[in-house]
């Protein structure tokens, strides 16, 4: 019963007509996201943050939200089409999607894809919606101990499935960490590492920095390549996949659902992985393991499923824990704080409408995003064929205006360039960028919580160890720092593309 | 040994220490009321350490002579450069020009300068791009562009 007073709460927000144009809007825009190569989920949303200001806080997170599963949507648009990922969980699409397109079938590729991805992605609100309510009660009896080793889980867990080095993505991480305590210090207001620039007070923005290292960096190393996409040629007629196709996918899509959701949820896990995970088990057990790589369908059914569902069970952590577990729900996070609230265990408590208006508008979404998806199949085609040299400044102007747009300040243009640089070098120097951006929402927070732990133990860090919870965090992520040491342990760790950030 | 990774380790090594000595600087405090410096002080020092555990197995490897240079053998740096340029002029130019002059310049150049378009189109594109994100961000959303020279605002 109680479950139905709040969804008939979610209803009454997600319902209004202002909050359903944000829901289409980010949709729409997170399909387009996903479709173009060269500017990722977590880039969107930061071009998109200024605009979502004039917004309610909850129309802001409903379409900012609706980048982020649009755009694992929009994906496998152009893995099955050109077999280029339009973001990286969409990558495995391209190993059976492209074939299939190949071979005459881009419509049931792109439909079974659609489909999967609507049915895994309402699946996974409806276990968002139950499993929310008792986590956040749960919750409330983390204390800084906890948060603080989670936070320390979540980070590592990044770390360990980045793509190359362990070393260089702590290094990453250490940097994050560094550059988010950049300001006033909490407790004493003491300036840190401000060099006397008033502009920095108030810390280093997360905007300038996003979009400086995932938008700006990622347009100077496209067009310092001579990029040639082909737009495949078949028909897309028969979208509809036809029954054979669905007894093919129905258990690849239920796996995928469940295997995405459960990684989603975890710290470091998301829609590449989801996917990834997803392809090897149904290879695994698939009855003819032979035809994956050649054009079948269960190849394209689970991982679109999986990297779908996987963002209905990252919203669990953000919304009753108030800690993201993976980059794009870092972003979540910044615009959560932007407009004036802390998720966490409280939310659903202090601010119902916004956590079950949420909710509701990603059921609401996920049908939005299948009639985009299928019918403008036509249009997203089209876009494709749009020259980089047209789409890269309008890229850089959208960057330009929405970092400045931020505070109306042409310091924060510089922090962006001068992060674009960094941005350019460190993928040059095999670094990654998404520890650093994790590590920075969570470096404020993660200090926050250490502090008042150490005050709580007068100094005794076996604090750490003596409270369950915190023990089970803080010994996960000592395992997986010191995996590399581990002969056994080195070999499980698979390299993974980059995150969902480009 | 690689290069580029002993490059990047005497980097990091050098911001490592930074971060330490300002960590220090600002006071780390003790283990039952850490200070100001204290995250700052411990993150320098992972720093540097892990700096150098890319530093010493990378002297060991070996690589080609010259790796650096493999890095952006065969592509179009000079681009990346002017185009960085323009951005950083634009910055620069964006108070005092204002935002339709600034804007149409800079498009215009991004337009010629990658893969060059023809005149005419470059500076419709420009014009048209400007007046867009124009409309989107000042009369739409309400965003303050600066007015500059021609004090259109």
């Amino acid at each position: 019963m109680e479950l139905l007073t709040y969804l008939q709460i979610g209803f009454s927000v997600a319902l209004q007509p202002i909050n359903l144009f944000y829901c289409f809007a980010g949709a729409l825009i997170g399909t387009l996201v996903g479709v173009l190569p060269g500017i990722g989920p977590v880039g969107a949303m930061s071009l998109l943050l200024p605009v979502t200001f004039s917004a309610s806080p909850e129309g802001a997170i409903i379409m900012l939200s609706g980048i982020y599963y649009g755009a694992m949507y929009g994906g496998s648009t152009t893995s099955i089409l050109v077999n280029i990922p339009g973001e990286a969980a969409a990558v495995v699409t391209c190993l059976d999607g492209y074939q299939m397109a190949r071979k005459g079938r881009a419509g049931p590729a792109l439909g079974i894809a659609a489909f999967g991805s609507f049915i895994a992605g309402t699946l996974s609100v409806f276990g968002l919606m139950l499993l929310a309510p008792p986590l956040a009660k749960f919750a409330l009896r983390f204390g800084p101990p906890e948060y603080f080793t989670l936070m320390v889980l979540g980070v590592t867990v990044l770390i360990y499935l980045a793509h190359g080095s362990m070393a260089k993505a702590l290094i990453m991480a250490a940097i994050g960490i560094v550059l988010g305590l950049i300001g006033l210090d909490s407790i004493s207001a003491r300036p840190r590492f401000t060099f006397d620039q008033v502009q920095l007070l108030d810390g280093v923005g997360l905007v300038p920095v996003v979009m400086g290292l995932f938008g700006i960096s990622e347009v100077l190393l496209n067009i310092e390549q001579v990029i040639r996409q082909e737009v495949f040629k078949t028909s897309l007629k028969g979208l509809l996949p036809t029954r054979k196709d669905w007894q093919d996918s129905a258990m690849p899509i239920a796996r995928g659902s469940i295997l995405g959701f459960l990684l989603g949820i975890l710290p470091g896990g998301g829609g590449v992985i989801a996917s990834f995970l997803s392809y090897g088990i149904e290879k695994k057990v698939s009855r003819h393991p032979e035809r994956f790589g050649q054009g079948t369908i269960e190849g394209v059914a689970g991982p679109e499923a999986a990297n779908n569902a996987a963002t209905g069970g990252a919203f669990i952590p953000l919304m009753t824990l108030g800690i993201p577990p993976n980059v794009v729900i870092a972003m979540l996070l910044g615009a959560f704080m932007i407009h004036g609230i802390t998720p966490g265990p409280l939310l659903m408590k202090e601010h119902p409408q916004m956590f079950w208006g949420v909710i509701v508008s990603m059921y609401v979404g996920n049908i939005m995003l299948l009639i985009l998806n299928l019918p403008l199949i036509g249009i997203w085609v089209k876009i494709l064929k749009i020259p980089y040299k047209i789409l890269f400044p309008l890229i850089l102007l959208f960057c330009l205006i929405g970092v400045y747009s931020v505070s109306n300040s042409v310091f924060d243009i510089y922090v962006m360039l001068i992060f674009g640089i960094f941005g350019y070098l460190i993928k040059k120097f095999e670094y990654e960028g998404a520890p650093l951006i994790l590590a920075f929402v969570l470096g404020p927070m993660m200090e926050h919580n250490l502090r008042k732990s150490l005050i709580m133990s007068q100094g005794d860090f076996s604090l750490f160890f003596t409270r369950p919870l915190a023990a089970v965090f803080l010994i996960a992520a000592l395992i997986l720092l010191i995996s590399p040491l581990i002969p056994w342990l080195r070999k499980k760790r698979k390299v993974i593309p980059k995150e969902e950030t480009s | 040994m690689k290069k580029r990774d002993i490059i990047s380790s005497l980097f990091w090594f050098a911001l490592g220490g930074g971060i330490c000595y300002g960590g220090y600087d600002l006071e780390i405090g003790t283990l039952h009321d850490p200070g100001s410096g204290f995250m700052f002080f411990w993150m320098g020092m992972v720093i540097i350490g892990l700096s150098l555990s890319i530093f010493i197995p990378a002297l060991r490897l070996e690589g080609i002579k010259g790796e650096l240079k493999t890095l952006w053998a065969g592509l179009r740096w000079g681009k990346v450069l002017s185009v960085l340029a323009a951005l950083f002029i634009y910055a620069y130019v964006l108070i005092p020009l204002g935002f339709i002059p600034a804007t149409m310049l800079l498009l215009t150049f991004l337009f010629k300068s990658v893969e060059p378009q023809k005149w005419g189109w470059a500076v419709f594109g420009a014009a048209v791009s400007t007046l867009a994100v124009y409309g989107l961000f000042q009369l739409w959303l309400g965003c303050q562009l600066p007015p500059g020279l021609l004090g259109i605002s």
